[in-house]
């Protein structure tokens, strides 16, 4: 009876040390294959969008981290992936981050613009003078996939009359209306971009952007998980995330097709 | 022996040996709530650490940030100015190229969200104000017949222009109030005067720009996928728009 009560603390001690250690490897392990994903996409994006040499001019390397040379190379590819844009037909967004506008645009008319006051984005984007994130930016972004607060289209679905008798003329409709606006969209290249409303008009919308913003990470933080426990680097999404006036918001949103295109400036 | 004493005296007080007792019990609570609080805290760091901290520790610069160089040899090289004489042209090329999609014409854009026009002459907003569009209102049919009132988003063109139109009534119009359909599309029931204003431009597909009778719904999603305007708004734009003309729709 003596020994039982003398044995039972240390074996519960080095259980709960076995499972710290465990824990504490786990986390150190998770934060290492997290800690290498951003340079396993720059890795990625500099095969694609790396500058390679034409056999026929060979151009010296050291032109690449030229101020001069960079600041014409974004400048270039701005223009380049908002001109394939306008030569369709389609809906696009035209972000200059660097004036801090977002303009709507259609065949190359622009037709709503915002200016945003907050902005942020991935450590890798902020890097104006790379190269590779230059020339990644001459080409449109595409949405692959999005999450929003709102339907793009609020359809109402009325079933029709069986006689005159049945028949109920349309209420207008109740614009006053609220719901806050945010919306992710996931593009084609692995960034993702943010808009989050602006201003809090409602006592909820800090709650409902908070549970919004969570239930996104939550999903971005199981995929990472799935890969890490699966010992691959997870995928890295480099962000942009911009807060714009709820009406600007709404109205870029519903605009957009499902799969619609961006062009980026920074 | 003082210790002893001491013991005793603090025994001997009524009321000391019930605030023995409860010391331990105290202590033991303390114990119990300082481990659920540990507990509660390393739970709330397994759940921000993967979720916030992680990615914010993502952010942290690599060290792998370009540095710039401003070397004069690099400006003199024959190559380099090359480089960037080819990029200047590049963009002048491609600004020309993009300027050139903003017509200097009469252009009309209509904004679906908020219900609002504006009309643009020279690439200048001369006039602006309230339309109505789609009401987003899907229509449906015992038999399985099923429509949707919405604006086209996009850009078109003016394909027609007509002064005191009529309106030649689809099947969705009589579906909608319960009447029977008429068979043929030329059937005098189908037609309506006077509910379309003085004007009305196609946009082909059957979408018109025209004028309205309820025009206290002017700035509210409710028409059936045409664009409504008042009658002064309709005027304007019908004078200032030609066959050709472009409309944007967002």
């Amino acid at each position: 009876m003596e020994n039982e009560t003398t044995n039972k603390p240390p074996v519960r001690r080095y259980g709960l040390l076995t499972l710290m250690i465990i824990i504490l490897a786990l986390i150190i392990y998770y934060t290492v294959m997290t800690m290498l994903a951003p340079a396993e996409k720059m890795k990625a994006l500099k095969e694609v969008y790396g500058f390679k040499q034409d056999e026929k001019s060979i151009i010296n390397d050291t032109i690449l981290t030229d101020s001069t040379f960079l600041a014409l190379f974004r400048e270039k590819s701005f223009l380049q992936s908002r001109t394939a844009l306008a030569e369709t037909d389609s809906i696009y967004l035209s972000m200059n981050l660097a004036d801090s506008v977002v303009s709507l645009e259609i065949s190359g008319v622009s037709v709503a613009s915002t200016k945003f006051s907050r902005l942020s984005m991935s450590t890798m984007l902020k890097d104006r003078n790379d190269y590779v994130i230059s020339s990644m930016l001459s080409k449109p972004f595409t949405i692959e996939r999005g999450f929003a607060s709102i339907p793009r289209e609020p359809l109402v679905i009325k079933m029709a009359p069986k006689d005159t008798s049945e028949f109920e003329p349309d209420i207008p409709p109740d614009t006053a209306d609220y719901e806050p606006v945010n919306y992710i969209m996931e593009m084609d290249n692995g960034t993702v971009i943010y808009v989050y409303q602006e201003e809090k008009l409602n006592k909820g919308d800090g709650s409902h952007l908070f549970f919004f913003d969570l239930r996104y990470r939550l999903s971005g933080t199981w995929e990472t998980m799935k890969s890490v426990f699966t010992f691959k680097v997870p995928e890295y999404h480099p962000y942009i995330k911009v807060r714009l006036p709820r009406s600007d918001s709404k109205r870029i949103y519903r605009a957009l097709p499902e799969h619609g295109q961006i062009a980026v400036y920074r | 022996m003082i210790v002893e004493e001491t013991k005793k005296d603090v025994e001997s007080q009524p009321g000391n040996s019930q605030s023995i007792a409860t010391v331990p019990k105290t202590a033991s609570t303390l114990r119990k709530v300082l481990i659920g609080v540990l507990v509660l805290a390393i739970l709330i760091f397994l759940f921000v650490f993967p979720v916030y901290l992680v990615p914010a520790i993502q952010q942290l610069p690599a060290g792998s940030k370009t540095d710039l160089s401003n070397s004069v040899s690099l400006k003199k090289d024959p190559s380099y100015k090359k480089q960037i004489t080819q990029l200047n042209k590049d963009i002048q090329r491609l600004s020309k190229r993009y300027n050139s999609f903003t017509s200097g014409q009469s252009y009309l854009v209509i904004n679906t969200t908020d219900n609002l026009f504006s009309l643009y002459r020279n690439k200048k907003l001369v006039r602006e104000g309230h339309c109505s569009t789609g009401s987003f209102k899907m229509l449906k049919t015992q038999e399985g017949r099923s429509w949707i009132f919405k604006t086209p988003k996009g850009k078109f063109t003016i394909q027609g222009k007509q002064t005191n139109p009529a309106w030649r009534r689809p099947d969705w119009a009589f579906v909608e109030e319960g009447l029977p359909i008429p068979e043929r599309q030329d059937d005098p029931v189908r037609y309506e005067y006077g509910v379309l204003g003085d004007y009305a431009m196609a946009l082909g597909d059957g979408y018109l720009i025209h004028g309205t009778i309820y025009k206290r719904f002017l700035g509210m999603p409710v028409t059936h996928g045409c664009i409504r305007l008042n009658d002064e708004d309709l005027e304007a734009i019908f004078n200032s728009l030609s066959i050709g003309s472009k409309v944007y729709i967002f």
